[in-house]
């Protein structure tokens, strides 16, 4: 009995016809979903093995699939949870790493419920083992090299689900969209937690994902009480609205992954008109650690606006503030953030690869492991944690500490750029030389003297960038949607 | 082409690729604003002094001297004009 999957049958007993999940315009009732996973359940015993091994289900956003995760979790079974869009290899190489023999897929049912693609895998001999009490293992989405597990205990799902429930008002009678792939950590709220309240999750259809109208009609027509989303979501869901016909139902409006551009923002009251806002900070490590109340910020003017804070810790989250010298920040200050949660995992799955990001330091209340998040943060004297960029995208251009992030948003200030990213590559001279790639707005004739008075007016000179490119094309992003800064280049050898 | 028009185009193709000569105003300020930074104005200073036959130990240079277009411009007339005064002493 897996506390993620008790709740979900209990509904499934209680109330069979109420919708668990709502795909291509149709309810999938909880009875009828706990059943395909019944169903589910057979075909892995059948398999063989260890009933309590642990399985890999590349992370599809069908049904089907989710009916096969309820069916593993059920028995206890761990689940490797991937990208659907992994390659064959790397989906091997990461399943036999995780000392994983199947992986496991649900096939839509066609001609029958239930129907299972098996493929084996030869688990590497030296693997570690899944720890006890694992539900999900998670991978992190890093752009190099083969992503790193992460094992989320059931316990930590637990309180986050229970967290989530209380302080978005989830329940039985409550639709919360699913935009986020299966596999990011984003679905324990979209999924894990509406299924544990008894809600209805509304599945985006992946075909149609980047259909702002598709979107706002399937919002609308199911009565979505929660979004949560990447900016890509909100800039779709905002493009093309029409004023009239605002998305009443939704009441709470979670906004992550990264920062929204002012001008965006200032958008969403009017599409939302009944909602608070809520800018959410985590990771896969760690899930969600800090929140803000956004509300009132957003009706800032955009031209001036700067990013949001990240907000303050999430109940029973204690943060941290590392100094350049290592020690916690006792006040006001820049450091990087350690977190620790009462959601996060212990570990990656291997233990080598997370030994400087998972670390045991004591506070006052004695010693514990924390997440060195990566992330630069500036705290302010009345507490609230400000996002200054990745402690990795801090560079030393002549002795001048400089985020690229900071300077990108300085960028992104102006009316006219619609999108911007800022690099550094080698210098003789200097030895960092300080690059930026800009997407002025359509029909805008923006060049780059106007961005420059518009740098010098904000940002030390060293971190005004010595080349600047304006351009009309879209720039380089990873799978996220963030900045691709590896696949950006020196900027003086694009054409103008 | 006249001076201040030469030193534009000089600018542009050193420093400024993208841009047409009518965008950059005379009195923009290059410095201020990191379109020529403070190694770059060397290749700035050596351009100018060969090109206009400004012996480097007679004057005394300022970054500020390079600022803009206009800046150049008047440094160079400035300097022809004490060499006038010399040939006339």
């Amino acid at each position: 009995m897996s506390p993620l999957t008790a709740a979900f049958d209990d509904r499934a007993r209680r109330t069979p016809e109420a919708p668990a999940l709502i795909w291509r315009g149709t309810a999938v009732p909880y009875g009828e979903l706990g059943a395909l996973a019944g169903v589910f359940q057979e075909r892995l015993r059948h398999l063989g093995g260890d009933r309590a091994a642990p399985v890999c289900v590349p992370a599809r956003r069908t049904p089907e699939t989710l009916a096969l995760l309820v069916a593993a979790l059920r028995d206890g079974r761990p689940v490797l949870l991937p990208s659907a869009e992994l390659g064959a290899d790397t989906l091997r190489e990461l399943t036999a790493g995780a000392g994983i023999d199947r992986v496991l897929t649900a096939e839509p049912s066609y001609d029958g419920p239930g129907g299972l693609g098996v493929e084996t895998v030869v688990p590497r001999a030296d693997a570690p083992a899944v720890p006890e009490g694992t539900g999900l293992l998670l991978t992190t989405s890093g752009s190099t090299g083969t992503p790193k597990v992460v094992p989320l205990p059931l316990d930590a799902v637990g309180r986050f689900t229970a967290w989530a429930a209380e302080h978005f008002g989830l329940g039985p009678d409550t639709a919360v969209l699913n935009y986020a792939p299966l596999n990011f950590d984003l679905c324990l709220l979209e999924v894990w937690s509406t299924l544990a309240a008894g809600g209805r999750v509304v599945l985006v259809d992946p075909d149609r994902a980047t259909d702002g109208a598709h979107l706002r009609e399937l919002i609308s027509a199911h009565d979505v009480h929660l979004v949560q989303g990447v900016p890509l979501l909100y800039r779709l869901l905002a493009e093309g609205a029409d004023p009239a016909e605002p998305l009443k139902s939704v009441r709470h409006v979670v906004l992550t992954g990264d920062a929204v551009p002012p001008r965006l923002l200032a958008r969403l009251p009017g599409l939302f008109p009944d909602a608070s806002f809520a800018n959410v900070y985590g990771c896969t490590e760690t899930n969600d650690s800090l929140i803000l109340d956004a509300g009132p910020l957003l009706p800032a003017d955009p031209e001036t606006a700067g990013p949001l804070p990240l907000g303050r810790p999430l109940p029973g989250v204690r943060a941290l503030v590392l100094g350049e010298d290592g020690r916690p920040l006792e006040g006001p200050g820049t450091g990087e953030l350690l977190v620790h949660t009462p959601f996060q995992a212990h570990g990656y799955l291997d233990p080598a690869r997370g030994a400087d990001r998972f670390v045991r330091r004591a506070d006052a209340d004695g010693p514990r492991v924390w997440f060195r998040s990566g992330d630069l943060v500036r705290r302010t004297a009345d507490g609230t944690l400000h996002l200054v960029g990745r402690t990795d995208f801090q560079v030393k251009v002549r002795g001048l500490r400089i985020s690229l992030e900071e300077v990108e948003q300085t960028l992104l200030a102006h009316p006219e750029v619609a999108d911007a990213v800022v690099v550094t590559v080698p210098d003789e001279a200097a030895g960092k030389r300080l690059q930026a790639l800009v997407r002025r707005v359509p029909g805008s004739a923006l060049h780059v003297l106007a961005l420059r008075e518009h740098c010098a007016r904000r940002l030390a000179r060293t971190a005004i960038p010595s080349d600047i490119r304006v351009t009309d094309a879209a720039l380089p992003k990873g799978p996220t949607g963030k900045n691709d800064r590896a696949a950006v280049g020196d900027v003086r050898r694009l054409k103008g | 082409m006249n001076r201040p028009a030469e030193i534009k185009r000089f600018l542009i193709s050193e420093f400024l690729p993208d841009l047409s000569a009518d965008q950059l105003d005379p009195d923009y300020d290059l410095l201020a604003t990191g379109v020529i930074d403070s190694l770059q104005v060397v290749r700035v200073v050596n351009w100018v002094t060969t090109r206009y036959g400004v012996p480097l130990d007679q004057v005394e240079i300022t970054p500020g001297d390079f600022r803009s277009v206009n800046a150049i411009d008047a440094f160079v007339t400035a300097f022809e004009e004490t060499r006038s005064h010399h040939v006339h002493a």
